[in-house]
């Protein structure tokens, strides 16, 4: 009712005051003149009474100020709470709308935002480190990344760089037996240099880190603790400092503790101890390994470093030609690099949600478009009655909020479960992806979008409606006046949310086209029925290569001799898996640097074909002749006989490689099948195998860590009890770790790509079926505005095939230039996924073919049902109508 | 002693209970309701115009009375103010207050 009493004449505050107090004084004089007092007299009186009338006037302005806030508020709450009543009210008489609207939108904020919540988690948060983006890697430039430097390129780059606040820092990741205590477990550490902290940027939570003099041969027995082993293992007391722990056989003296913070994610290394290079090691350059960062000092930029780091690798390609023939220094943000290709891969999803989100939102607007047509008489009505245009508005308005609003309650709901989904299904090494929590950002900006398009389509028409003439919405129902611009904007919508779609569903197709052709790329090797387990060397009690060499055919021996296994094997390197070093080979005959062929090698006892499954293409297989003082022996795979020998025979050719002197010369004699080591997607590399009892001493300077290997007939993870217990036997201190099937590390290589994937192909599906949606409801709206029409033109003579006609081309207008546009900027969007495709075009026919199908095949159906509902049209009774 | 004249300050609160039972026989301008008050009381309260004004904007705030402009009896344009369904149930209630208030007052200086 305040609405009707608005309208009324109302003065400024001022003014009000001014003039009641003026009417008051007069009256009072008027009637004190009345009663005798002479018309000065009087006034005076009047106005005494109100004592000092010009604070009076000040005190009632303010009162009137406060009092006119007040009711303002009150109003608009008051207003506004009409509205919602009212929404809330016509929503639940149309409950379907209600609810298909609400779930569409809901969808798209739920979505956007579990996504963005990973993608803020793994890619956007700063790492917890003292700026990040001054953090660098910096290493030897391999395959074109700078990857690890062997100890005497970073001693001498450490010292030859001044660009890098406390200098560069080494890394070398090992592993740790802890046997104090409770159970003996294996942890995960590194060794690293005393500036290792400095340069990440972060202090201990507990104690100090380590001391440049502890950073030196023999001095080295301590230990800083990760947060997660503290709590684990030391039960997180504060007297952990100061305490001895049993280390790989030795005892370790605790100096610190880490802050729960620099646990970068749940499988990062749990404890530090000094790397303490001996100078033989510094004068190494050769045996890259380590793992270098740097901290870029304020106002140096990563040019000026590279600069620095290219004079000393000219420097060290001089001085040291055999080991360094090739050098060069490549830096690459820290961040960047902890990251990795997830970057690329998450930000895909994240567009490919978005788009799910605007399908959602053109849907809703599509939905609000007809309902604005079909309220278009109420509008006109209130309008008649005298709302306001803004009051009308605000109504509209309120409706969208509200939509909205509940539409971001159920999609808030939807993201946490889908973020809970989506990191139990995720393959497990994308980092930090387990700390993603619902981003109040991301709702917030999901909502507004929500809320804009919503405000957009659904007020601003039913406004268009309410302004030209009230009168012409009575007079025909509100269906002709703006029905052509509404229609044309409704085909607009659906040729938006049919390109989208085809945008999703090119991307999803391109997909697993690649997921068919990676699931049947054959990998070199058949991983059934092959078990596969590492075990590490302690430098501490294996320091003779007889010693290990002995050790190791010991368990080959034994673990062949298991019961439930056809053959085993030890190996340097299986596949798909951690370990594996390179070694340039260099075929006889050739000189110079730029003929070395960077290989992977594998050292092996001759179980190893016949376990993997990996076939000897030509020549034989290793065998007991091939003893330690024999004649050097090796094998080759095609790829690497391709290489070194191209066109000719490689059996008895001879390879140099990996030590210098007359031992470098190993003769061929067997050519092994290709192995796609680095995963299904990665083109054999060229590889070679030396068998395991005729190893150079060195290489146990290079690995520690083994493979054992075993095939069985069937289940593979029956096999590891008594494989474990074999090991036992020949030395209980070398537990077994990393236990897996090679089925599971083929299935963990593509694991990434499978979950992207179906997760693209989840979102692709959700954009179809909401397009199609769409589709159906714009037609049927059509078929139901246009009822009297086709029933004219029925009686007119129309075959119900022609009506069928009118209806599909209608609908199929809008659906085709959707089509035609989104296939053109699919074709152009597919870049993006470029790095993830394998074996399939980025314009594969095939799956345009496939996507052309489906979209217009779902759009017919989609737009069948209504089209035969308008051929069902009774002509006499819709010509009755109305 | 001599007796002090009765007070003709009122009590705390019962203005605005005054000029609510004062509108409730229909809408008056400020000194409509000032003279009402007089008359109905043979001058014995004697509302102030200091005091008046204020209260009656603060429950125009409260919404207990609603102002609006129109004639007044010798044709001059004035503010009136009229009595709400809230200032009804206002005065009601503080009427109801003030008899209990009085009858307890009562009988402590009318018992002999």
């Amino acid at each position: 009712m305040t609405f009707f009493n608005r309208v009324g004449w109302r003065p400024r505050v001022a003014d009000e005051v001014d003039e009641e107090l003026d009417f008051h004084i007069e009256m009072r004089a008027r009637d004190l003149i009345a009663s005798g007092l002479d018309p000065a007299a009087a006034r005076r009186e009047a106005t005494r009474r109100f004592g000092d009338l010009r604070r009076m006037r000040g005190t009632l302005r303010e009162l009137g100020h406060g009092r006119d806030l007040h009711m303002q508020r009150t109003q608009y709450l008051g207003e506004l709470r009409q509205d919602i009543l009212f929404t809330v009210r016509q929503l639940l008489k149309n409950p379907g709308f209600a609810a298909v609207a609400v779930l569409t939108l809901a969808l798209g904020i739920g979505g956007t935002t579990a996504i963005f919540s990973a993608v803020y988690a793994v890619v956007l948060q700063p790492l917890p480190l003292r700026e990040p983006s001054r953090l660098l890697l910096v290493g030897e430039i391999y395959d074109g990344q700078p990857q690890v430097m062997s100890v005497g390129n970073y001693v001498d780059t450490d010292a030859g760089v001044t660009g890098f606040e406390s200098g560069l820092t080494a890394l070398n990741y090992a592993n740790y037996n802890l046997s104090d205590g409770a159970t003996p477990e294996r942890v995960v550490g590194a060794r690293v240099t005393a500036n290792y902290f400095d340069v990440m940027g972060v202090r201990p939570m507990l104690g100090r880190t380590f001391t440049a003099d502890e950073d030196r041969p023999g001095n080295d027995r301590v230990v800083v603790l990760s947060h997660r082993l503290w709590t684990r293992r030391f039960g997180a007391g504060a007297d952990a400092v100061g305490r001895g722990v049993r280390m790989n056989g030795a005892t370790y003296s605790v100096v610190g503790v880490m802050p729960a913070s620099f646990d970068l994610t749940t499988d990062s290394e749990e404890l530090w101890t000094p790397i303490a290079f001996t100078p033989e090691q510094r004068a190494m350059h050769d045996e890259h390994y380590l793992t270098v960062n740097g901290r870029l000092k304020p106002g140096r930029t990563i040019r000026q470093v590279q600069a620095e780091l290219d004079a000393v690798a000219a420097r060290l390609r001089h001085d040291f030609p055999n080991d360094n023939p090739t050098l060069s220094f490549g830096v690459v943000p820290f961040a960047e690099r902890f990251v990795g290709d997830y970057k690329t891969r998450l930000l895909v999803l994240l567009a490919a949600v978005a788009l799910v989100l605007l399908i959602a939102c053109a849907n809703v607007a599509n939905l609000l478009l007809a309902r604005g047509a079909a309220r278009a008489r109420e509008i006109a009505v209130r309008g008649a009655l005298g709302a306001g245009r803004w009051r009308i508005a605000r109504q509209l308005l309120t409706e969208s909020a509200v939509l909205a609003v509940v539409a971001a309650a159920f999609g808030v709901a939807l993201a946490q479960w889908s973020i809970g989904a989506v990191v139990a299904w995720s393959p497990p090494d994308i980092p930090r992806l387990e700390q993603a929590r619902i981003d109040p950002l991301a709702v917030g900006f999901a909502v507004v979008v929500a809320l804009v398009s919503s405000a957009l389509f659904g007020a601003a028409p039913a406004l268009r409606v309410s302004r030209p003439d009230v009168h012409s919405g009575l007079r025909d129902g509100g269906r002709g006046s703006t029905g052509n611009i509404r229609d044309r904007m409704r085909a607009t919508l659906i040729a938006a949310e049919v390109a989208l779609s085809v945008l999703l569903l090119f991307g999803a197709g391109l997909l697993i086209r690649s997921a068919i052709t990676l699931q049947r790329t054959d990998p070199g090797f058949n991983p059934r029925g092959v078990l596969s387990a590492r075990l590490t060397l302690p430098t501490t009690t294996y320091t003779e290569p007889t010693r290990i060499v002995d050790t190791l055919n010991r368990i080959a021996d034994a673990a062949a001799a298991l019961p439930g296994a056809d053959s085993a094997a030890i190996t340097s390197y299986a596949a798909l898996g951690s370990g594996g070093g390179t070694n340039g080979v260099l075929p006889e005959g050739k000189q110079g640097p730029h003929n070395l062929i960077n290989s992977t090698l594998r050292v092996t006892t001759p179980g190893f074909f016949e376990t993997m499954g990996v076939p000897i293409v030509k020549g034989r297989n290793f065998n007991d002749e091939d003893r330690a003082g024999g004649r050097l022996v090796t094998i080759v795979s095609q790829r690497l006989a391709e290489l070194a020998f191209p066109g000719q025979d490689p059996i008895g050719k001879r390879i140099n490689c990996c030590v210098p002197g007359p031992d470098a010369f190993k003769i061929i004699v067997g050519v092994a099948g290709n192995i796609r080591s680095r995963g299904p997607a990665v083109d054999p590399r060229p590889e070679f195998y030396l068998p395991l009892a005729q190893a150079p001493g060195v290489v146990w300077n290079w690995f520690r860590t083994v493979y054992v290997i075993a095939r069985t007939p069937g289940d593979p993870s029956a096999v590891f009890k008594p494989l474990n217990a074999a090991v036992a036997r020949v030395d209980p201190d070398l537990p077994l770790f990393d236990v897996r099937t090679m089925e599971q590390r083929l299935s963990g290589s593509l694991a990434t790509a499978r979950f992207n994937t179906l997760l693209l192909t989840i979102l692709g599906s959700m954009g179809l079926v909401l397009a199609a949606s769409g589709i159906y409801g714009v037609i049927a709206y059509f078929v139901s505005q246009r009822t009297q029409e086709i029933g004219v033109r029925m009686a007119l003579g129309a075959t119900r095939g022609a009506v069928v006609r009118l209806v599909l081309v209608q609908a199929m207008r809008p659906v085709i230039a959707g089509t035609a546009i989104g296939l053109a900027s699919a074709v152009a969007a597919s870049r993006v996924l470029a790095g993830q495709l394998f074996g399939v075009s980025r314009a594969d026919p095939l799956t345009i073919a496939a996507v052309l199908a489906t979209l217009v095949g779902v759009a017919l159906v989609a737009s069948a049902v209504p089209a035969r509902r308008a051929a069902g049209v009774d002509p006499a009774r819709a010509l009755q109508a109305e | 002693m001599e007796p002090h004249p009765p007070s003709p300050e009122l009590l705390h609160g019962t203005l605005d209970a005054l000029i609510l039972k004062t509108l409730l026989a229909g809408r008056r301008h400020g000194y409509g309701i000032a003279r009402a008050i007089e008359q109905a009381t043979d001058a014995v309260v004697e509302v102030e115009e200091g005091s008046l004004y204020p209260a009656l904007y603060r429950m125009e705030r409260k919404g207990w009375v609603e102002a609006e402009w129109g004639t007044s009896e010798l044709g001059r344009r004035a503010k009136f103010y009229r009595l709400t369904a809230r200032g009804k149930r206002q005065l009601a209630a503080q009427t109801a207050e003030w008899a209990r208030f009085a009858s307890a007052v009562s009988r402590v200086l009318l018992t002999t």
